[in-house]
């Protein structure tokens, strides 16, 4: 590492230029995210393959002569290219080198010619960003040779691809191919590389090649094009793409985040389904297929509608299973099947959605910040899938009305008085309470019908038609509340002003869940605790009453989506233009999809086969919502942030819904006892008591000592639970902490970033200043070498080459903190990773240029014979601290992996922008030297003794540090 | 068609993307784009072909994205730019990848920042030009406060990423379905 960016750094061309060179730090400053300084003309030669390249007659004589220093003016001149096979000596230092001279110098007009450096001999392409890259930093420093930038330029790219290359080599092989995926690079360079480390690695692992280590590739690359070839598969094969597409190019993300919503669910229903009728329905059809349904009950047409009669006796419910044991080929006991399959359904369930949510949290919610909306709405909020002429019209309208009514409302927020605040705060609680007590109403209504309900239903089997119609009361005042009450709800709207649109949106969330969780409240304390004690074969009745909730709320998602918004629409054509076109309320309908999701839930104990309902209905209603989308709707007129709606959602149908769910399911196998007359469990105290029962037996079987010990000792006993709660709390608290910190370091190197900002800007005045006050400045640059300086000059020129030095330093400073920042901030460790080294080893070029300026300026004091030995004395001196220095750094270098050592270096690079303005007087050089020479006893020792101090303390000394730098600065200004 | 992987790896793209693409490409210019693609033919589709294509045809900002794919800067894209300009913008792409061609795309005057004068154009472009001149003056000051950093008045590619990350649907939204 540090050979090689000495290597590097022995180029003439990093010193042509003194405007250069800070050019280099700030174009460099981005040098693994910015998309322009990518370019990297090395690679635009190469076709798809060179070594077999036509035209071009490789020399293999010229293999290994490169020298091992100046490969780069080396690579510039040859043209020839180099066969991989004849690489002498892979294990030296310049092995690299030549590999990347054999891939990627090859002219492809065979140029042999020794005028490369001249733009005109490469492609036309190249040569076009060439020059832009060259124009865009003339225009920076416009006092400079382009000749200088243009070599500048192109040794920067090498050695950037040098470096890359070189990282990737050190990578396994997933986190590569994931690293050159996320390169931002065009297709041919990202593949020109892949080719390269390829070559890289093959010629490592030439020598151990056996005829194995070929056949486990080819056997690795099989598998690998049969997983891709499977994915393409799945891809052709991915339902709904086409109407995905119409819909996001019609009516935006937003819209489309409830179809996704909805074929997300419709997945997990399948997958429930899919369980519950392999595990318990299909062995009970096998061994006995005919249902035993009494002979006087026929099927009447209602049953579809109500789930009562006929199909009660079907599988369809708790009551059709038997509690036998099958025995076939092997036994198979019922109680078991059923009790285990809904258990582990549920807990599936609930980590599913436990680490969707999770997973959506982090992307959507870590740093999001609610202040920055304008950036955001001008350069975020545009939707690049939408490719309706239409829809793109107007969501432009639509951003301009908002653009207009926050630039109004920044006016009238000033405004507002203390009375109005009142006002505002009034009308707030006023609607809260209603809507509260609204939705308490309407579980109390639902409660008292249901009891109205349950003094007229008897416990017969042959119910007469009306008596089967009456059951579907209850559905319906259900779903009505649940359609109507939430329009109401959205009436409030219009009277409380909310500031922002997103608090609007979570307060009728809010609301509607309310509703809701009172409603399915209401309705699983009826079942628990009424019908339980009631009827025969209640858990059969509860799934009936399940059923019907779940079919009739299908009937009114429909009347819904139909008068809702066909008829909306034809009033606001038609009758009264002003209502307008209805907008898509993607809210209020993904609640109703979490609603209907909930009872499937909850009825997947009562009914397994409730989820193939579930299907059929998600399914419709898809196309349903589609056509009604498409037909009578137009897109939301506000922009809202989708992604964060999404997560809300799906953390709603976690939180208040599925646990609910689980309690409900969880209490009633816990506590009630099962019915004596159907069902699986008929005889049991109480559903979990299955599980005794197996275990009992299992005494009699040898060989499973364990499983009973497990039972006894873990599932039974508190102990467990209560040492795996407290275990859980302390990593959870952990990770809080974690997490609290981590936000503390973030808003630390923000307020960096900001002060970096500013010093940056401050020098490059004072720089820019400085050059323009110095007209002469520019050829003086050109006879740099020559040693023919006016004194007169001296003075000026050596506060330029403080600045300089200073400026390269901090920007190199900056660069890598901004990297570190970046990496923490976005959790993306890999291009970070790449950049870091990097980062580094530009802060130790930094700092070595600064010193070879100093060096040329103490040249010039050679003049004066009166600057006597005591100069010559100090220098030397200093030569030898430097000396020392830099060994040091060859010696701190590799434990790079330690924030710690990086922050030292970069803070012995702002202490060489300290040493370079020592020169304005030698007395001060030599306090400055014997300085250094503490600090660094200081500093050397600190990896050793102290291998992980906090990086915040690290970074305050080099701010310290840059600090004391800039006052020296000052000083000698 | 049927040596893909000559052309790409198979670590790069799936096949079925691939040939999909190859297709809608094609498409464009039947007499200029061959269906073999076996000696890697040297041939680029202009700007004007590209930008037509219904998933760009509406785009406000059409003619910056072609750009910023193509190698010369002008708008002339090869299959392999093709390529990459709609892997670029799947739902596959990381968010970095899509930050540094988003900020390409934004950074009208190639000049390596987001100044005012290119946020002036990506407003007029998103609003039609109905705006006042004061009105986008201010809608821009306001923005570059809110998402400059270092105070230098313009938006360079770290505060744009910055902004990027707190902005979670920019994911969802940079993104073409092809």
């Amino acid at each position: 590492m540090t050979s090689y960016s000495n290597d590097g750094f022995f180029n003439p061309a990093y010193h042509d230029s003194e405007t250069l060179e800070i050019d280099r730090r700030s174009s460099s400053k981005n040098q693994h995210i910015n998309p322009y300084t990518r370019e990297d003309p090395a690679w635009r030669f190469d076709g798809a393959d060179t070594h077999h390249s036509p035209v071009c007659q490789p020399s293999s004589a010229d293999a290994g002569r490169v020298a091992l220093g100046g490969w780069q003016e080396e690579s510039w001149r040859r043209r020839d290219s180099i066969p991989m096979g004849v690489i002498s000596n892979p294990g030296s230092p310049s092995w690299q080198h030549e590999l990347t001279h054999s891939t990627s110098q090859i002219n492809p007009q065979c140029d042999q010619s020794p005028s490369v450096r001249r733009p005109s001999s490469v492609s036309g392409n190249m040569t076009m960003r060439l020059t832009g890259i060259t124009m865009n930093r003339m225009n920076m420093f416009p006092n400079t040779d382009p000749a200088f930038i243009e070599d500048a330029v192109r040794n920067e790219m090498e050695k950037e691809e040098q470096d890359l290359i070189k990282e990737l080599v050190t990578l396994s092989r997933r986190d590569r191919i994931r690293t050159i995926r996320e390169l931002p690079m065009c297709f041919e360079e990202k593949k020109h590389i892949r080719s390269q480390v390829l070559a890289f690695k093959t010629s490592k692992q030439s020598h151990n090649c056996t005829c194995f280590a070929d056949y486990f590739e080819n056997v690795t690359l099989c598998f690998r094009r049969c997983g891709y070839s499977i994915r393409s598969a799945r891809q052709t094969l991915e339902l709904w793409h086409g109407i995905m597409k119409e819909i996001s190019g019609k009516f935006g993300t937003s819209v489309l985040s409830y179809f996704v919503f909805l074929k997300w669910l419709l997945m997990f229903n399948i997958f429930s389904f899919l369980v519950n009728f392999g595990f318990i329905t299909i062995p009970l059809l096998v061994y006995d297929p005919s249902p035993n349904i009494p002979p006087n009950v026929s099927f009447r047409g209602l049953e579809i509608l109500t789930g009562a009669g006929y199909i009660s006796y079907t599988v369809m419910y708790y009551g059709g299973y038997s509690n036998e044991t099958f025995v076939g080929l092997a036994k198979y006991d019922m109680q078991l099947a059923y009790f285990f399959t809904i258990a582990i359904y549920m807990v599936l369930c609930g980590i599913a959605l436990i680490f969707s949510m999770a997973r959506s949290f982090m992307k959507n919610f870590v740093l999001v910040n609610p202040a920055s909306d304008k950036a955001w709405q001008l350069l975020c909020s545009w939707d690049f899938s939408i490719t309706n002429e239409r829809a793109v019209r107007q969501r432009k309208n639509n951003l301009r009305v908002q653009l207009k009514e926050s630039l109004s409302e920044q006016a009238q927020r000033e405004l507002l008085t203390l009375s109005e605040k009142l006002k505002q705060f009034g009308v707030y609680l006023g609607s809260w309470l209603l809507s509260t007590s609204l939705a308490v109403g309407c579980g109390a209504s639902i409660y008292y019908l249901c009891q109205y309900e349950q003094e007229q239903a008897t416990d017969a089997a042959n119910w007469t038609l009306l008596q089967e119609a009456q059951t579907l009361l209850v559905p319906f005042v259900v779903s009505l509340m649940n359609l109507v009450v939430p329009l109401f709800y959205s009436l409030f709207n219009k009277f409380e002003h909310y500031s922002s649109q997103r608090r609007q949106i979570y307060a009728l969330v809010v609301r509607n869940i309310f509703l809701k969780l009172f409603i399915l409240g209401v309705l699983c304390y009826y079942w628990m605790n009424v019908v339980a004690y009631r009827f025969t074969c209640w858990e059969s009745m509860v799934g009936q009453a399940l059923y019907r909730l779940v079919i009739v709320d299908f009937l009114f998602l429909m009347l819904g989506s139909f008068f809702g918004e066909f008829l909306s629409n034809l009033i606001g054509t038609r009758l009264l233009p002003h209502v307008g076109i209805p907008e898509f309320d993607v809210a209020r309908n993904v609640l109703e999809l979490i609603y209907a999701q909930t009872l499937a839930w909850i009825g997947i104990y009562f009914s397994p086969l409730l989820p193939a309902i579930q299907i059929l209905k998600f399914f419709i209603l898809f196309y349903l919502k589609k056509v009604s989308l498409t037909h009578n709707c137009q897109p939301p007129r506000r922009i809202g942030r989708a992604a964060q709606m999404q997560t809300i959602f799906i953390a709603v149908l976690f939180f208040p819904f599925f646990v609910g769910a689980l309690s409900m399911v969880a209490y009633v196998s816990w506590r009630l006892t099962p019915s004596e007359q159907c069902g699986p469990f008929r005889g049991l105290n109480s559903t979990f008591s299955v599980v005794g029962v197996w275990m009992h037996n299992l005494h009699e079987i040898p060989g499973s000592q364990w499983v009973i010990w497990i039972y006894e000792h873990i599932i039974e006993s508190e102990l467990f639970y209560f040492l795996i709660a407290l275990i859980v709390q302390a990593i959870t608290y952990t990770f809080w902490q974690i997490s609290q910190g981590r936000k503390a370091l973030i808003a630390l190197l923000r307020q960096q970033i900001v002060n970096v900002g500013k010093d940056k800007s401050f020098l490059i005045d004072k720089l820019q200043t400085l050059q323009n006050s110095d007209p002469n400045k520019k050829s003086k640059e050109k006879d740099q070498k020559m040693h023919t300086k006016q004194c007169s000059d001296e003075q000026s020129s050596g506060s330029q080459s403080n600045s300089n030095a200073m400026v390269q330093a901090l920007l190199a400073r900056q660069q890598f903190e901004e990297e570190d920042e970046r990496r923490s901030a976005d959790g993306v460790p890999v291009p970070a990773d790449i950049s870091t080294p990097s980062a580094l080893m530009q802060a130790m070029l930094a700092r070595q240029r600064a010193e070879a300026w100093d060096e040329h300026l103490y040249q010039m004091p050679d003049n004066y014979p009166s600057s006597s030995s005591t100069l010559v004395q100090a220098m030397q001196a200093r030569q030898r601290a430097e000396s020392q220095e830099r060994a040091e750094y060859i010696r701190t270098a590799p434990f790079s992996e330690n924030p710690v050592n990086r922050f030292s270096a970069v803070s012995q690079t702002d202490r060489s922008g300290d040493l370079s303005s020592s020169v304005s007087s030698v007395k001060m050089q030599v306090r400055e030297k014997s300085a250094e020479e503490e600090d660094r006893f200081q500093w050397v020792p600190s990896p050793s003794q102290n291998p992980a101090p906090p990086g915040s303390s690290a970074l305050i000394q080099a701010m310290l540090a840059r600090q004391q730098a800039q006052n020296e600065f000052d000083d000698g200004y | 068609m049927g040596n893909k992987q000559t052309i790409f790896t198979d670590e790069q793209l799936d096949a079925y993307q691939v040939r999909l693409l190859h297709g809608r490409y094609h498409e464009l210019a039947p007499h200029l784009v061959p269906m073999d693609y076996t000696n890697d033919p040297d041939c680029k589709l202009p700007l004007a072909l590209i930008v037509n294509m219904p998933e760009l045809k509406e785009n406000p900002f059409r003619n910056r994205i072609v750009e910023a794919f193509s190698e010369d800067g002008a708008g002339n894209l090869s299959f392999n730019e093709f390529v990459d300009m709609f892997s670029v913008l799947s739902e596959m792409a990381p968010r970095e990848l899509k930050a540094i061609y988003a900020f390409k795309i934004y950074d009208f005057n190639v000049d390596n920042y987001l100044c005012k004068e290119d946020l002036e154009k990506t407003l007029n472009k998103l609003t039609k030009e109905e705006l006042t001149p004061e009105e986008v003056e201010l809608v821009c000051e306001k923005t570059i406060e809110e998402a400059d950093l270092d105070g230098d008045n313009k938006l360079s590619f770290t505060d744009f990423e910055n902004m990027i990350s707190r902005a979670p649907d920019f994911l969802s939204t940079f993104h073409i379905r092809i």
